[in-house]
């Protein structure tokens, strides 16, 4: 760029930086704004079999956030589709257009299909349908948002849908959409367990809600496979220190294993012969 | 898609396991990096960066936008990465479509830091005119014009090198606007600044090759992976964030181990991508005068 070599060349910052002090948004010591501990996961609730015409399906409560998982399949890839000799998984995730406090048209969630389908595939026995394609298909009916923050939203203008919103339906989505492949009878190595984790001002908070997220210096989502202690996908953002993340880490895959124990106890209540 | 043959396959599992790679180099060597800068006129800032056959352009454009309502105090930036089926023909169409989202997600992950900005390669808040009113929207787009694997990498550096020529006019609010009204103001056309590029991190993907993971590798190579880590680390050692690639799942020791590892490569990357964009920017500055 012509004429930009100034001699000495300055930092840009057209307005001074004002250091506003931040609202804590922990008013007691070691409480949370809905009322757990901060290594507390929100109360888990999972039924299986929540869609007839599927071939497996699950619901899933958090909280606040509610999400259902069907799965379709496996059925007869696309004429168009190249022959496999292993199966193939097909993800999509949806918002429902009242799922957030804003209403919005239902936008494109690319970025959660992938990681989605990321997150699954590790775990699926994928040879055991060849030539055939798995669909898995989440619908998020509400976000993780509570109306009781400090933190409210308003308004949000269209152009900051680039935010990597509320990655804690993420993680429900995922440990859902595991328990209806199970349902579904789809052959895989265990189930998918997801756990997040933000880090505010040098605290570690499990399974965060949309306000802590929102101001979160650090966040962190684990999906692994309990039974067999794998990773199979990790999302790290902001800034952290490896102690940090290390602490960080063994936290959610400690959540992960409690969770795998209630996704496992739901599975056999729903098992024919489970009542007698 | 790389085609090899079972042999070739095995040669390259081989190598990685005794620590002496195809091209010649070392589990943990990066191939050479040349970096060009100011490669485009019309945007602010712009780099190419050159790893062996990889070879990718990054631009930032500047534009004078308004704040989000829930974050006045914040400018905003966008990463969008675009893979040009003239480097692969695999990139027509979709192919290209999901690699694109899937580097920008990464790279979004890896630059952009958290909600509070804490680890952001940019400073959010030193983009911002006037709080609530204008502010400046940086748009970041790579461009990938030559594919050998590694591209993760290729990027986050195109993009600190571009970051590091980019020049923003100076700003001066000429008339204070009452509440409502947006505030009028003077852009200069011969002032520039130059952002403070030392908090923006690298990132270093480890590929897993059976037993053991490499840095930079060649799509040969990433052909053989069965799943890749990619860890972005700032100047102070700390980590701006993770993605992974790859369905397989990793035991968590080894993800930590890797990012002990990570953190000792960065150091090396990060010194002589600093030389290299320095050389570039001196070469610029050469030309003009």
């Amino acid at each position: 760029m012509a004429g930009k070599a100034t001699s000495t060349p300055t930092t840009y910052s057209p307005s001074p930086t004002s250091h506003k002090t931040k609202v804590p948004i922990f008013s007691d010591d070691r409480v949370r704004p809905d009322g757990r501990g901060f290594n507390q996961c929100r109360p888990a609730f999972f039924r299986t079999g929540a869609v007839n015409a599927a071939s497996g399906s699950a619901y899933a409560e958090f909280g606040n956030t509610k999400v259902i998982v069907s799965v379709f399949g496996p059925r007869e890839s696309k004429k168009a589709m190249k022959y496999s000799d292993i199966g193939r998984l097909n993800c999509n995730v949806s918002f429902s257009t009242f799922a957030n406090l804003v209403h919005r048209e239902g936008s494109d969630h690319k970025e959660y299909t992938t990681i989605l389908h990321k997150a699954l595939e590790g775990a699926i026995m994928l040879e055991t349908f060849p030539k055939t394609t798995v669909d898995v298909f989440a619908l998020v009916l509400e976000s993780g948002g509570s109306a009781k923050l400090p933190i409210i939203c308003f308004s949000i203008s269209i152009s900051d849908n680039f935010v990597m919103h509320v990655v804690g339906d993420l993680s429900v989505v995922i440990s859902c959409a595991s328990l209806a492949l199970a349902d579904a009878g789809i052959m895989m190595y265990d189930l998918v367990a997801s756990v997040s984790l933000s880090c505010l001002n040098k605290n570690l908070v499990i399974d965060p809600i949309l306000g802590e997220e929102n101001c979160e210096d650090g966040g962190l989502m684990i999906t692994c496979l309990p039974s067999r202690y794998e990773v199979t996908q990790l999302t790290v953002t902001g800034e952290w220190s490896t102690p940090m993340l290390n602490e960080g880490m063994q936290l959610c895959l400690d959540a992960c294993a409690e969770l795998a124990k209630i996704m496992r106890s739901c599975l056999v209540d729903a098992a024919p012969g489970s009542e007698e | 898609m790389v085609g090899l043959s079972s042999g070739e396959k095995q040669f390259i599992q081989g190598g990685i396991a005794q620590d002496l790679r195809c091209d010649g180099r070392k589990r943990l060597t990066y191939r050479p990096i040349y970096v060009e800068t100011g490669v485009i006129p019309q945007a602010n800032g712009s780099a190419r960066i050159r790893m062996g056959a990889t070879d990718v352009i990054a631009s930032v454009k500047a534009e004078l936008g308004k704040p989000s309502s829930l974050q006045p105090d914040k400018g905003k930036v966008f990463i969008h990465i675009d893979c040009s089926p003239t480097a692969e023909p695999a990139f027509e169409g979709r192919g290209g479509e999901e690699l694109s989202a899937e580097l920008s997600v990464a790279l979004q992950c890896c630059l952009l830091g958290g909600k509070s900005g804490a680890g952001a390669a940019i400073d959010l808040s030193s983009l911002v005119v006037v709080e609530g009113k204008n502010c400046w929207d940086l748009y970041i787009d790579g461009l990938v014009v030559s594919s050998d694997g590694n591209l993760l990498d290729a990027l986050g550096a195109a993009i600190k090198a571009a970051l590091s020529n980019t020049g923003i006019p100076r700003v001066q609010v000429t008339a204070d606007a009452s509440s409502d009204e947006q505030p009028e103001v003077d852009i200069s056309d011969e002032e520039f600044l130059q952002f403070d590029t030392s908090a923006v991190p690298v990132i270093v993907t480890l590929t897993k090759v059976g037993r053991h993971y490499i840095v930079d590798a060649t799509s040969e190579e990433e052909s053989q992976m069965s799943s890749a880590v990619s860890i972005s680390v700032n100047r102070q050692g700390h980590i701006c964030g993770i993605t992974k690639r790859g369905g397989a799942g990793l035991d968590p020791s080894i993800i930590l181990d890797m990012i002990s590892v990570a953190k000792h490569v960065s150091e090396q990357l990060l010194n002589k991508l600093d030389s290299e964009i320095a050389a570039a920017e001196a070469e610029v500055e050469d030309d003009e005068s």
